[in-house]
């Protein structure tokens, strides 16, 4: 198997020691890592899962809009982030492997090098979950 | 493919009586393709002594810069080819989005740091950025890839019929990842390293050094172990060596690093410490790597 891209080792690398959930995805957008914050959210580990396709992993774990829809692909923020080559921001719900709501703001950005783009970051912030309680 | 260690140092110079077996001079190491192409892996301050064994012959050479570090480019204005008319030079190295290879190396080739600027060189020089792609130099396919460093840094594969040279002499594999947990293909260098016929790899730090130096840049002697061992090379070369570390220090850590590559189950002579002046000739792996000195 090829080897990885620096920028996308040494996120991985920062991501592995932040206690903020984050995920991050090649620049294809096929899923190639989630930290261990984001895996308490989700409710199973990035071991468990495993490299998940550009088409797949959008539809997982949600996520839900208000309405209670699941938010098209094309305007997730890591999709929008790796695609567009810039920064995204949305509110939205998503759901963990135990069935559980969990409203979390994430933030994308691209990861651009001098070779082009080379995949995006999104980091989660879990705002409250259904009940209201802080997620 | 013949590979020729002029300057083995790391950070500054560090000439002295306590320096003379590994040497004193900066990283540079002279590689004589098989088809006779010269090339030079960095210019620190051992490329002056390589300019000086050249021949004062017409001459086309490449010298393939990791990074703008001055332990890798001091040599530059000392390199005596740079000063003949007959001599063309290609410098490769690493692009950045702020200015031009050109441009970064001229704020050391310029005043109040160089007497000389890069247009005043007597010599047909060019600066180009590594592609991403693999390209070729000679009878060698050469191919640069980032490593984890502090700034643009690369790492070089040469590739000449059967043999195969690696050369990352500034590399932290280990920032903030267990190397040995690590998939392949996650490892900083890995693609660059793997199944090399002789793997040039930093090793500035002692174990109980790095601690106090996570982020600088550079390995342990273990993490530099683990690299090798785990990119399968075939012969390892520990490289830009502490400017603290005397001969003596070095020669403990050749000792470490001999019981070390041993606990890893690595064979036998397959590892050592870069000297100044040392030569290697790679040859089919068949016939294994031969020593020359």
């Amino acid at each position: 198997m090829p080897q990885k891209p620096l920028e996308l080792i040494l996120a991985r690398n920062l991501m592995s020691a932040l206690s903020t959930p984050a995920f991050l995805v090649d620049e294809g957008g096929v899923l190639v890592f989630y930290n261990e914050a984001a895996g308490a959210l989700l409710g199973k580990r990035f071991e468990e899962l495993g490299t998940v396709g550009a088409d797949e992993w959008g539809s997982l774990f949600g996520p839900f809009g208000d309405d209670g829809e699941p938010i098209p692909y094309d305007e997730l923020p890591l999709v929008v982030a790796v695609r567009n080559g810039r920064p995204a921001h949305a509110e939205f719900e998503i759901s963990s492997a135990d069935g559980a709501r969990h409203r979390v703001e994430v933030s994308a950005f691209p990861i651009l090098t001098a070779h082009g783009s080379q995949g995006a970051i999104a980091v989660f912030w879990p705002r409250a979950s259904r009940n209201g309680a802080a997620a | 493919m013949k590979v020729k260690l002029w300057g083995t140092r790391g950070s500054i110079p560090s000439p002295g009586p306590e320096t003379i077996r590994y040497g004193g001079n900066t990283s540079c190491v002279g590689v004589t393709l098989s088809d006779g192409s010269l090339l030079a892996l960095d210019a620190g301050t051992g490329i002056r002594s390589l300019g000086l064994a050249l021949a004062a012959e017409p001459a086309r050479l490449h010298i393939l810069l990791t990074h703008l570090h001055l332990d890798h480019i001091q040599g530059l204005v000392f390199f005596a080819p740079a000063f003949r008319p007959q001599t063309e030079i290609v410098i490769w190295g690493p692009a950045a989005p702020e200015a031009s290879l050109r441009d970064r190396i001229a704020r050391y080739i310029s005043a109040p740091l160089s007497p000389v600027e890069v247009r005043e060189l007597p010599c047909d020089v060019s600066f180009r950025h590594c592609p991403e792609a693999e390209w070729e130099i000679g009878s060698a396919r050469i191919r640069a890839a980032s490593v984890a460093h502090r700034g643009p840094t690369l790492g070089y594969r040469i590739d000449d019929g059967a043999s195969s040279l690696a050369y990352i002499p500034d590399h932290e594999p280990a920032l903030g990842a267990d190397i040995d947990a690590l998939e392949e293909e996650w490892i900083s260098g890995f693609g660059l390293a793997q199944g090399a016929s002789l793997l040039i790899h930093d090793g500035q730090y002692a174990d109980a050094e790095y601690p106090d130096h996570v982020g600088w840049g550079h390995s342990s002697l273990s993490h530099a172990l683990s690299f090798a061992r785990r990119s399968g090379a075939e012969r390892t070369v520990l490289f830009h060596h502490d400017p603290m570390h005397s001969d003596e220090r070095l020669d403990r850590l050749a000792e470490e690093a001999r019981s070390g590559w041993a606990a890893l189950g690595g064979t036998e002579g397959a590892i050592g410490i870069g000297a100044e002046r040392a030569e290697y000739e790679l040859s089919a792996p068949a016939a294994g790597m031969v020593p020359a000195s």
